[in-house]
């Protein structure tokens, strides 16, 4: 691990702020990945942070490698197809007119892009997401459903229609999971997008209970509680 | 202090009446029927305002978005159960309602039903979380993920009963999250009750976002 | 406020389902009945307006917990209730005893018989302070609320026979407090 602390000198002396970054970063991939590794990832993630990229996901994607027993090469791509995807996220939202995307936008960004939405659509949400709605949670909601198999235009073209009716932020963080009670339901993804689409449904609403038309019947008691 | 006779408490609880009590024993019976006259039984009225801050208080409640969570949690689901067992497939599955555990078979490469439940908010800035698995030829299951370095002997998961189904609840930080499920040391499993992402190597992982008010995506 | 044919039930269940507006209705129907429990239970009418607007509240934020919509009542009573003890023990904790009780609870007095029979009141309110709040609590259920032992047991979860003890030593208790005014 000495090229590692020898990496991470030469960090100290480039820059304070940067620097407990690294050092942190250094100390937690120390035992979790080979030499190798540890020292590429050092690497990409100084670049990343030259540049004004968050740091904490590289780490977090060689720490991952390391559980899984990937071999290194395998890992470091891994690693630096990350940083490339959160730089093309920051592009994709400086593009939209956010100035200096924040670190939770950027990750927000990356996860979209990860998840198989292209830039043009991660713009096209940050352009959309004014002030109250905040584009690292939306882009994070699109991200989701994407996740969840409804299509990227679909998933994108609800978010749109709800904020262009004004719906208050908290309905869109209940898409995913009213995606879910759908396809739960039988619906296929994107029928149960379709549902939760106010210009398609001609005002449905994402609400939790009651909305089949049926008196709500009595709750059970509570499952939740750990 | 003189303890009232046994008699002139039955009285007082309305099981005799004065005429019932012995002579001896009327003027004390008196003197208690005194005391509960003493009792003010005028109705009290509370003030005019109180509905309207009742309304209000009733009305911020609503918007949190904590109580949306306990609502959507706590109303009753309309999921199928069908079960079948695959060997060597392991099915995730969430927490439904009432008792029962909702199992579900998805269609293949189709996600299952309801996310991990989010359950109350145990400390500042974290929350909750419930993890479930199906696994019923399973030895040992542990969850592993970006809250805990992905590491695989963290967080092991207890199986319930003899049902199959393996659980843990952590608490974790607000944010987002990566994770997958470890069975019997060496198979990585998605949850298949969550969304999934790519992992790079050629893997899938689970997400899942825990924002501040509790809400699980 | 219109909603005088809905059951509470019904309208539990269409709070539940999303329709907030319709709790006022039921905020309308319990807002006094069980005020003067809480007045005698807390010695004061502010101290109980508060606890009232609390249970209230609080019965709305649990109302997912509330097993029989139709017994909403009895519900938001034990919620009441509970905060009334709550109530209580904070105030032992801090060495204060029943707040002494306020004229605001009867009407204005038209005779020196009236003013004789208010001081009595009143001295029996400041008695009930001195009692445990068990005491207090199958007390004021009994002789100002009304209720049978029974319907206290049910309520409460006590036993009869366990409440009863409680009350005869309310009683004498009381008794030896209300030596002067008796």
């Amino acid at each position: 691990m000495k090229a590692v602390r020898l990496a991470l000198a030469v960090i100290l002396v480039a820059g304070i702020p940067r620097a407990a970054a690294a050092q942190d970063a250094a100390a937690r991939l120390d035992a979790r990945v080979s030499a190798d590794v540890a020292r590429a990832v050092q690497e990409i993630a100084h670049d990343a942070a030259e540049r004004g990229l968050p740091v904490e996901p590289l780490i977090q994607k060689a720490i991952e490698g390391g559980a899984k027993r990937v071999p290194a090469e395998r890992v470091i791509g891994a690693v630096r197809q990350l940083a490339a995807r959160l730089d093309e996220a920051r592009s994709a939202e400086r593009a939209a007119g956010l100035t200096a995307p924040q670190p939770d936008a950027i990750e927000s960004g990356a996860y979209a892009l990860n998840a198989g939405m292209t830039a043009q659509q991660v713009s096209e949400l940050v352009r959309v997401s004014q002030p109250p709605y905040d584009p690292a949670v939306t882009l994070r909601v699109a991200a989701t459903l994407t996740a969840l198999g409804v299509p990227p235009a679909q998933g994108l073209a609800t978010i749109e229609h709800l904020i262009a009716a004004g719906r208050p932020p908290s309905e869109l963080l209940d898409l995913p999971s009213e995606v879910q009670r759908g396809t739960a339901r039988g619906a296929t993804p994107a029928e149960a997008a379709q549902q939760l689409d106010p210009q398609q449904q001609g005002g449905a609403v994402v609400r939790g209970s009651g909305q089949r038309g049926h008196p709500t019947p009595q709750p059970p008691p509570h499952p939740h509680k750990p | 202090m003189t303890p009232y006779h046994e008699l002139v408490k039955r009285v007082l609880d309305g099981e005799l009446t004065l005429a019932d009590l012995p002579a001896e024993l009327r003027a004390e019976g008196e003197e208690a029927v005194r005391l509960l006259a003493a009792v003010d039984r005028a109705p009290v009225r509370l003030s005019p305002q109180l509905d309207a801050r009742v309304m209000a208080a009733v009305r911020r409640h609503a918007q949190s978005p904590v109580r949306r969570a306990w609502r959507w949690v706590a109303a009753p689901r309309e999921i199928e159960l069908r079960l079948r067992v695959r060997p060597g497939v392991v099915w995730g599955g969430a927490l439904a309602a009432a008792a029962a555990l909702a199992l579900l078979l998805g269609r293949p490469a189709a996600p299952g039903a309801a996310p991990a439940a989010v359950a109350s908010v145990p400390a500042r800035d974290s929350v909750f979380v419930r993890f479930v698995l199906y696994a019923p030829s399973a030895k040992q299951v542990t969850v592993a993920g970006t809250f805990n370095q992905w590491d695989q002997n963290a967080a092991p998961l207890i199986p319930a009963g003899t049902s199959g189904v393996w659980t843990t609840t952590l608490a974790l930080p607000v944010g987002q999250h990566q994770y997958a499920f470890v069975v019997d040391g060496r198979r990585w499993v998605a949850d298949p009750a969550a969304p999934a992402v790519g992992d790079g190597f050629g893997r899938r992982n689970s997400v899942v976002a825990v924002t501040t008010g509790a809400r699980i995506l | 406020m219109s909603g005088d044919g809905a059951t509470d039930g019904d309208i539990v269940r269409a709070v539940l389902a999303g329709d907030v507006e319709r709790y006022a209705v039921l905020v309308g129907r319990y807002r006094d009945r069980y005020a003067r429990y809480a007045a005698r239970m807390l010695g004061s009418r502010d101290a109980a307006e508060d606890a009232v607007q609390d249970a209230l509240i609080r019965a709305f934020d649990r109302l997912v917990d509330c097993r029989e919509p139709d017994k909403f009542a009895g519900w938001l009573f034990l919620i009441l209730r509970n905060r009334c003890f709550a109530e209580q023990r904070r105030r032992q904790r801090e060495g204060r005893l029943l707040e002494d009780g306020d004229g605001a609870i009867a009407g204005p007095e038209r005779s020196d018989r009236a003013v004789e029979e208010r001081e009595r009141h009143h001295a029996l309110g400041r008695a009930l302070g001195h009692l445990t709040p068990e005491q207090r609590d199958v007390f004021v259920l009994k002789h100002v609320e009304g209720l049978s032992y029974d319907e206290i047991a049910q309520r409460s979860g006590a036993s009869v026979a366990s409440l009863k003890m409680r009350m005869h030593r309310a009683y004498d208790r009381l008794r030896d407090l209300m030596k002067e005014h008796i």
